[in-house]
Formats: structure tokens, sequence, C-alpha cells
């Protein structure tokens, strides 16, 4: 019998990161040749689903053949495949640029682990079910932790401070989940999309989701935590992290609150999450301007670039291009994901031929390697939202949905979040550009920048190709 | 007899918050950690009290037994001079905003609740019902490795990334133990090892009938392990690359991914077992996974990567 596609293309996902991570763990010297082979797969497969939903449209899964509320229930659709090519190409990026880095020095449980978050990550985007989601947040949490505190001595206290605000975010989660589960008897989300109401039990379950879920994606003012994690992990986890690990909780936030939870978003609650999202916008531009370290910079560009995010909810509730304004959203993840990881990869690159990333010795891409800067310039421009990059098509939609619903208030902070982008990018790019650029010194070095232009120029195709998204997303609930 | 209950239930109820407090607040770590142990005996109390003798047991081998054991062990290599200090450390000021604005939440909704209808049920006749398609006969059972074998594959992933999380973060310290606690401890392990191991079997095979299963059995192995190893005993679960440990710490979740997907060649869907073969898969996974959880939390405990060889520390 043949098997059936729709089955093994997202069992495959699932599956795949997870053998490759037993096997890298009985195998350790084997490791990166495990990785690589196993990445290969997943690029494939999450691209395969790509085409297959923009082509044929979303599906469901019943595991074990029992059907939710029973059993749990997986669901294909445009939002998720989109995160899943995210998750493919960031960390199969980044992870090629630590195995362009070389061993020296190196634990070999970096591989079990990196492939344990990827496994995890993969389970979240394709889980329909609240406490299936609840344990892939552990699984990618707790993989998160130990590889932030493989950066050396100092990651270890931001790596514990992650993890017991990630824990406590786990935790409200649960307690939030456990309350719908009590009152509906299900955790399916579709089943459970029509199903609740705006009731007072309700309301506190989805808050506390909620509550849970700020924590996990650092939104202002419940970042605390991340600026350190992510600045003192090692590179490649660095853009595992801002590029996708955090993005999860914003993709739940997105898929929840317009999915089951929507008959409760009340325009005072979407006004409460733009105004987090605008603080954290205006916050994270500030502090960014005024670190010393470049990782420290693009640390707190995540907590500024994700604030756009929640602008979504008091966009679409204004209800004029309320779909506009949620495909922005959608594709600032992507694009934030993808110039992200490039921006974290070339300053690893730089940190490792110049010996350090204090940004006032760095002077501008005179100095270091060309391909490095590239990427570096490529993901800021993509970034602060110029055109024609990705960037720009994400803040333009944004931008337009407030103008339209003349929402003054929320246009400004769009573009003063850009203004304070620009700032603080070119702070670093402003160097002389006229100076000696040195070609990449050695293999590695070349491949290591290679990896970082390629994600910086992923940040591009949707200024480029007209994806199918809008058709892809509109299938996910109908709505908005 | 009958209007006791209440007050019992009542009484467990406040000794259950007055534990909590003291496990949090309590000055004297160890003070602390006595109390977390005592308050999950409690909760187990509670539970066979709410009807729920899987979670019971969960709770009282898990939540009691592993987690003590662990907490004691940490406890033990922290500098007596810091205990104090530590105290204050950990938590800092935000962490207890965090803690107690869902709290305060939670409080006001109830407070502004009206008098709330009564909870619809939740799917335990649903459970009941599609049972016996599952092949076995314990609903718990039925649910953790049929309906929803999909969280205890992550949950079974969970545990071995947390023992792979401990061994990245340095080696363990346990080649430099402690000095033995007691001279009547080695016997007294050496003798009850044994009831350990029948006690963990029991619980296995009760699992397909009865309350009992993987996480139960594998819970009360690992503490025999813990046992041996306070008592002196050389750890056998070494670190080198080649030894057959790291097959048998992958073995559960090994199994579980084998079993999800290859039935998908023979047509069916991700996960689903051939309703003839459902009941000695079902045996099979609860066999592996017991195994693995057993040696994990033994690992976990271990509290970092065991050595290629361990030095002897005999039996003296």
């Amino acid at each position: 019998m043949i098997p059936d596609l729709f089955q093994i293309g997202p069992s495959l996902l699932f599956v795949a990161p997870l053998f490759a991570a037993i096997a890298a763990f009985v195998r350790p010297r084997a490791g990166a040749g495990i990785y690589l082979v196993s990445a290969g797969l997943i690029t494939v497969a999450s691209l395969a689903l790509v085409l297959m939903v923009g082509t044929l449209g979303a599906w469901r899964m019943d595991l074990g053949g029992w059907v939710p509320p029973l059993g749990i229930g997986w669901q294909v659709d445009g939002l998720s495949v989109a995160m899943l090519l995210l998750t493919a190409l960031v960390m199969g990026g980044a992870g090629v640029y630590r195995v362009a880095e070389g061993d020296a020095g190196h634990s070999p449980l970096f591989w079990p682990l990196w492939l344990f978050l990827w496994g995890g990550l993969n389970a979240l985007f394709l889980s329909a079910d609240l406490f299936n989601l609840y344990v892939t947040l552990e699984l990618v949490s707790l993989a998160a932790v130990a590889l932030i505190a493989m950066g050396g001595r100092t990651a270890l206290v931001p790596a514990w401070r992650y993890f017991i605000a990630t824990l406590l975010g786990s935790t409200v989660f649960l307690m939030g989940v456990a309350l719908l589960y009590g009152q509906h008897g299900s955790l399916d989300m579709r089943l459970l999309q029509g199903a609740l109401g705006p009731a007072a039990i309700e309301l506190l379950a989805s808050l506390l989701i909620t509550l849970g879920l700020l924590l996990k994606g650092a939104v202002f003012p419940l970042h605390f935590w991340l600026p350190a994690a992510h600045g003192r992990a090692p590179s490649a986890v660095s853009a595992a992290l801002s590029g996708v690990v955090v993005t999860a909780a914003f993709y739940l936030m997105v898929r929840l609150w317009f999915g089951p939870f929507s008959p409760m978003l009340t325009p005072a609650l979407a006004l409460a999450l733009g105004a987090m999202g605008a603080m954290g916008i205006l916050w994270g531009g500030v502090m960014a301007l005024l670190q010393r370290r470049l990782k420290m910079l693009i640390a707190y560009s995540t907590v500024s670039q994700l604030g756009y995010v929640l602008l979504v909810f008091p966009l679409v509730a204004s209800g004029i291009l309320a779909a506009q304004a949620w495909h922005g959203a959608v594709v600032l993840i992507l694009t934030h994901g993808f110039a992200k990881a490039a921006l974290f990869l070339s300053a690893g690159v730089l940190i490792r031929s110049l010996g350090h990333d204090r940004i006032d010795r760095l002077k501008g891409p005179g100095q270091g390697p060309a391909l490095a800067w590239l990427a570096f310039a490529l993901g800021a421009v993509s970034l602060v939202g110029l055109p024609p990059s990705g960037g720009f098509m994400a803040k333009w939609w944004l931008l337009q949905s407030a103008l339209a619903a003349g929402a003054w208030h929320w246009a400004l902070v769009i573009l003063a979040g850009s203004l304070l982008t620009a700032v603080y990018l070119f702070r670093v790019l402003g160097g002389p550009t006229a100076g000696a650029m040195t070609p990449s010194s050695d293999h590695s070095t070349r491949a290591m920048g290679f990896t970082a232009l390629i994600l910086a120029l992923a940040a591009w195709i949707p200024g480029f190709v007209p994806i199918p998204l809008t058709g892809a997303l509109a299938d996910t609930w109908g709505m908005p | 007899m009958d209007a006791l209950v209440p007050l019992f239930d009542a009484l467990l109820g406040a000794l259950l918050l007055w534990l909590a407090w003291q496990s949090i607040f309590a000055a004297d770590l160890f003070r602390a950690v006595v109390s977390f142990m005592i308050f999950g005996l409690l909760m187990a109390l509670a539970w066979v009290r709410l009807e729920a003798p899987d979670i019971a047991l969960a709770e009282a081998a898990i939540g009691a037994g592993v987690t003590g054991a662990l907490l004691l062990s940490a406890l033990g290599r922290l500098p007596r001079e810091r205990y104090a200090e530590a105290a204050q450390h950990i938590l800092s000021h935000s962490y207890w905003l965090l803690f107690w604005a869902p709290v305060v939440l939670l409080a006001w909704f109830l407070w502004s609740l009206e008098a709330a209808p009564p909870s619809p049920p939740g799917l335990g006749e649903m459970v009941a019902i599609h049972q016996p398609a599952a092949g076995v006969d314990n609903p718990v059972t039925a649910v953790l490795l049929a309906f929803r074998a999909l969280d205890t594959l992550l949950e079974i992933g969970v545990l071995l990334l947390g023992s792979l999380a401990i061994w990245s973060l340095g080696p363990s310290p346990w080649s430099t133990g402690p000095a033995m606690p007691s001279p009547a401890l080695p016997a007294m392990a050496r003798a009850l090892f044994p009831a350990f191991v029948l006690v963990s079997v029991y619980l296995l095979w009760r699992g397909s009938h009865a309350p009992g299963g993987a996480f139960p059995a594998g819970a009360v192995m690992g503490a025999g392990g813990v046992l041996m190893l306070l008592a002196g005993a050389r750890p056998w679960l070494t670190g080198g690359e080649q030894g057959p440990w790291r097959w048998l710490l992958t073995l559960g979740l090994g199994t579980m991914l084998v079993v999800a997907s290859v039935t998908q060649f023979a047509g069916y869907v991700f996960f689903q077992y051939p309703s003839d073969w459902s009941g000695r898969l079902i045996t099979l996974l609860e066999l592996a996974a017991g195994l693995s959880i057993a040696l994990l939390l033994f690992a976990l405990y271990l509290g970092g990567q065991p050595p290629v060889r361990w030095r002897d520390r005999g039996w003296q």
C-alpha cells in the first residue's frame, strides 16, 4: 500500500529530528553528519508541506486515529507551514554555521540538544491540542536553556534566569489550560473555537495562558530575561532563539486570540496588548541604542521588533484592512526570524575574526570579513523596513492598516520604531566603508559568512516573490 | 463516621497549604525540602481522596520520593554558610511579582464569579467507551499509551532531554561524593534492592489492568538505584561512548518513535496501532518506557555527565 503523503509529511517533520537526536547521542562522534542528513530531510519535507498547503489547502490529522476530544489533533495549515519553513531555514542555517565553526572545544552534546529543540518546535507548530502544546513548550524551553548554558561561564546566570522565567510561564499556561479543560472537557483548538464565550472563568483561563506566553515571548515589561540570555549564548544558538524560539510564543498568541479566544478579544484587551507591543518597540529600541556590545544590541532589537506583532490585535480589532494587518504580522514574524538569525550569525563571524564585539571598536565595514558585513547590512535593511526588503512589506501592511483605520498613534509608533531601528543598526554600519575590506581568511569563516548571507537574503524574498501567503493563511480559520 | 470525612478533608487541605508555605518561605533550606517531601506525600493522600489512585502513586513516587532525593542531594552539595544567603538570592523581587500576579488575578476572578454552573463532565465516559478498542483494561493506560500517546512520547523526551541538559553542564560530582552517611546503610540497601526490583516489575505488569504502569514502576526502580548510590555502591552507568547505557537511556523514546511511524507504511495513520496488536504493542511500550524512565531518573540523580570509568569507592 502506498503511504499517504498527507500523513508521512508532517510525521516526518516530527520523527526525524527526534530520531536524529537519539542517534547523535548514541554516536556522538557522528553528530555533525547525523545533523546534516536530518536537516536536509526536514528542510525538503517543510518545503513540500508549504507547496501542498499552497496548492491543495489545509488539512488536519487525528493521531492514532483517535478523533479529538479523545485524541490529539495536528493541523497543517498556512500559518503552521509558514512557521515550519521558518524553523527549517533558521535551524538548518544556524546548524550549518555551527558545523562550519568546527568542533574544537564544543561539547558533543550540542547536536542532541539542538535536534531536540528542532523536534520540539516542529511538534509545537503542528499541534492543535492545548495540553500537547504545553508539553512541546517544555521540550523547547529545556533544550533552549541547556543550549544557552553552552555559552560558557558568563552564560550560566542568564540561562538560569531564563529557566526560571520560562518555567513560570509554562506553569501559568498550564493553569489556564486546566481551567479550559474543566469547563469544556476538550483540549482541541478547533473544538474550543466557537465553544468559548465571554464568561469570567474563560476570560481568566485565556488571560493566564496569555500571561504565560507573554513571559515566554519576552514582551515588555516581561522581557527582563531575554537580552542577557540571547546575548551570551553561542551565536548559532542566539540565532535560533531570537529567530524561532521566542517567536513561537507570538505564533501561539496570534493563533489563540484569532481562533478559540476570539469572542473574548474586546477592544480594551486589544488595546492593552497593543500598548505592551508599542512600549516594547520603543523601550527595546532605546536600550539597543545604548548597548556597547553588538550581540546585546541585536538581542534588545528582538524585544523591539517583536513588539510589532502585538500591534496586530488593536489593528485587527478596528476592523479596517484587518486581513492586511494580520498578514503584515505574519510576514513580520517570518522576515524578522530570517534577518535576526542573519544578524546574530554575522556577529558571530565578526567576533571570530576580530576577537571582540565592542561596537566602538568595530569601526564599520572597513574591517573584518566582507561577507559577514554584507549579510549584516542586508539583514539590517530588512529589519529597518526599507523597500524592497521583506521587512518593508510587513511594516508597510501594518502601517497601511493603521492609517486606514485612522489610528494615528499606532502609525506613529510604527514609524518611530523603524527610525530607532535605523539609528541603532546604522550606528554599527556607519564606519568608513572605504577601508581595506578583507576577504574571508579561511574556509570555515567563509562558509559561516555564507550561511548568514543566505538567511539575510531569505528575509528579502517576500519583497520580490509574491508568496501565496494570503490564500494559504485565509484557510487557517476562514477569518479574519 | 461520615461526619469525620469532611473534617479530615479540611485538615488535609489546611496542612497542604501550611506545608506549601513552609517549603517556600522556611529560612532553613533543609526544613523547606523536608516540608516539600511531606507535602508530596499528603498530596498523594489528597489524590486518593479524589479517587485518582494513579496520580496518587505517581505523586508519591515522583513528587515526594525522587524529587525529594534530588533536592536533598543538591542541598548536601551547597556550601553550608550559603544556606541562608541562597534562600534570599534565588528569587529576586521581580519573580515574586510574577508569582503573585496570577495568584491575585485568580483570587479576583474567583471573587467576582457568580454561582458557577456545574461543570460539564470530563472525558471519562468517552474513554470508557473507546477503551476496549485500545486493547487495555486500565483507562489511564489507554489514555497515556493510546489516546494521548504523543504526550507520553514527548514527556519521555523531556526526561531524556533533562538528563542530557544536566550532562551538558559538567561532570558528575559523585566521583568525589560525600562520605558514607551510616555504616549500616550498605547492607540494608543490598537487602532492599531486590524488593525495589520486584515492586517495579509488579507495578509495570499491573499497569495493563489497574493503577500502575511505566512511570511509577520506573520511579520505584530509579529510587532503588539512588538508594544503592547513597549506600556507596559504584554507579554502573558510565558516560563512555560505546557503552550500552546510551542505548538503554534512549530505549523508551526510540521504541515509541518506531512504533508511531512504522505502521504508516502498512496503511495506518501516524501513531495508529493495528487493532490485533494494540494490547501487545502497549505492553512493549510500557516495558521500554519503564526501563528508560528508571535509568533516566537515576541519571538525573548523578547530577552531571558520568565519567567513562568510575573510580572504585568500595563498600567500606
